[in-house]
């Protein structure tokens, strides 16, 4: 009988002081990645630089000359459907826009919520200056490590 | 002749009065009970934590030594906060199954249960994320998930103790495994946190439960339980080695 209630009572302390908070350990951005293929190879190939920033936002770059960039993320801006990019390949400017919907996601408790975003295939824009196409690969922006678009330049 | 028929019809009675009863076999009179218990840890954990109220009672009849049918139910009044979100989660959930009593009857007597439980639970919960707060590079924007109505539906495999302490009073304590079928939020919003489950954003949650139940004997049943082959003493297995 004591055994038993030795066993019950200890148990009720281990589950009060086991309570404590947990960290968040996962990437709670959901953005598109953005793979760079070379046209004449058709092989993920770095430019030799690449500048990228939010139109009117020249001031505050998410690649700034940056060599050896095969993949660039470009987090899509929540307020509205629809965001424009500036991307500078080798010196040559080009602009691209997203449009998509946004949605609400629970990551997990300990990181809480974010919004993923489904791109809109068809309002999809892109200046031809050193970009040549641009394919959606996979439309729903998560946070996940997966390619979303595929550009050739 | 007249004896023959003493002794046949003497036989015949007592084979009537005790009709599994062999050699090998015991019989007890063991009590069937119906039981209400009270869940401690939630009451208990609302004082050190005001932001989780999780209440719980169950009524369970035996229908033998070893089976007993179970119904609980229970209230939960969840809040949670950190720095980029709040959510809040209110709801009810029933539960119902079966119990398994591992222990036999000569040691239980109704009195002791070591076994299993499986059980279905259905909650009936609305959740809300009164706010929360995303950055990223073009700025922060702060949202809200209106309140939301949903069913949720599990099982659950509770293996536990319980010993009566008192006349009438036993405590018991259990490990609850459950396996999430439907939080009916979709995959996008899963309740962090819903009632009789637990954090809904898990494929399977576990938690210990502890009772205080109110015994009430209701029957006594008549169990027979085969004896346990003696077994050999160490003397006989030295004898047999000295030889």
């Amino acid at each position: 009988m004591r055994g038993y209630l030795f066993a019950i009572l200890s148990g009720m302390i281990l589950i009060l002081v086991s309570c404590a908070p947990q960290t968040c350990y996962e990437n709670t951005d959901a953005e598109v990645k953005a793979y760079l293929y070379k046209k004449s190879t058709n092989t993920n190939t770095a430019p030799d630089s690449i500048t990228i920033y939010g139109l009117n936002m020249e001031s505050d770059k998410l690649y700034d000359k940056s060599i050896n960039v095969k993949s660039a993320i470009l987090p899509l801006d929540i307020s509205t459907s629809a965001c424009k990019y500036v991307i500078r390949i080798n010196g040559v400017n080009d602009t691209l826009g997203f449009g998509y919907d946004n949605f609400p996601y629970l990551i997990s408790k300990e990181c809480g919520y974010t919004y993923y975003h489904n791109l809109n295939p068809d309002s999809l824009t892109y200046t031809t200056h050193k970009i040549i196409s641009i394919s959606v690969i996979k439309s729903s922006i998560t946070n996940l490590n997966e390619e979303n678009i595929r550009i050739y330049y | 002749m007249r004896r023959t028929y003493a002794y046949i019809i003497s036989i015949i009675f007592m084979i009537s009065c005790f009709p599994q009863l062999s050699s090998g076999q015991d019989t007890i009179d063991f009590p069937l009970k119906i039981r209400l218990g009270i869940e401690a840890v939630g009451p208990v954990s609302y004082y050190t934590d005001r932001n989780i109220l999780n209440t719980e009672v169950y009524l369970s009849a035996d229908l033998n030594e070893k089976r007993s049918v179970i119904l609980s139910g229970g209230y939960l009044d969840y809040k949670y906060s950190q720095y980029n979100y709040e959510y809040s989660n209110k709801g009810f959930f029933v539960k119902a199954g079966m119990d398994f009593n591992l222990i036999k009857p000569l040691k239980s007597q109704g009195k002791y249960w070591a076994g299993i439980g499986f059980r279905y639970g259905i909650s009936h919960f609305t959740s809300q994320v009164p706010g929360f707060s995303v950055d990223n590079y073009w700025g922060s924007i702060s949202g809200s998930i209106p309140a939301q109505t949903s069913w949720g539906h599990y099982l659950e495999a509770s293996p536990g103790i319980r010993t009566e302490i008192f006349r009438s009073l036993s405590l018991g304590c259990s490990v609850n495994i459950r396996m999430l079928i439907h939080t009916g939020l979709g995959k996008d919003l899963r309740p962090i946190y819903f009632p009789g489950y637990g954090p809904g954003a898990n494929k399977t949650s576990t938690s210990f439960s502890y009772f205080l139940i109110w015994n009430i004997p209701f029957k006594k049943i008549r169990v027979i339980q085969q004896k346990a082959p003696p077994e050999e003493s160490d003397d006989t297995e030295d004898n047999t080695t000295n030889r």
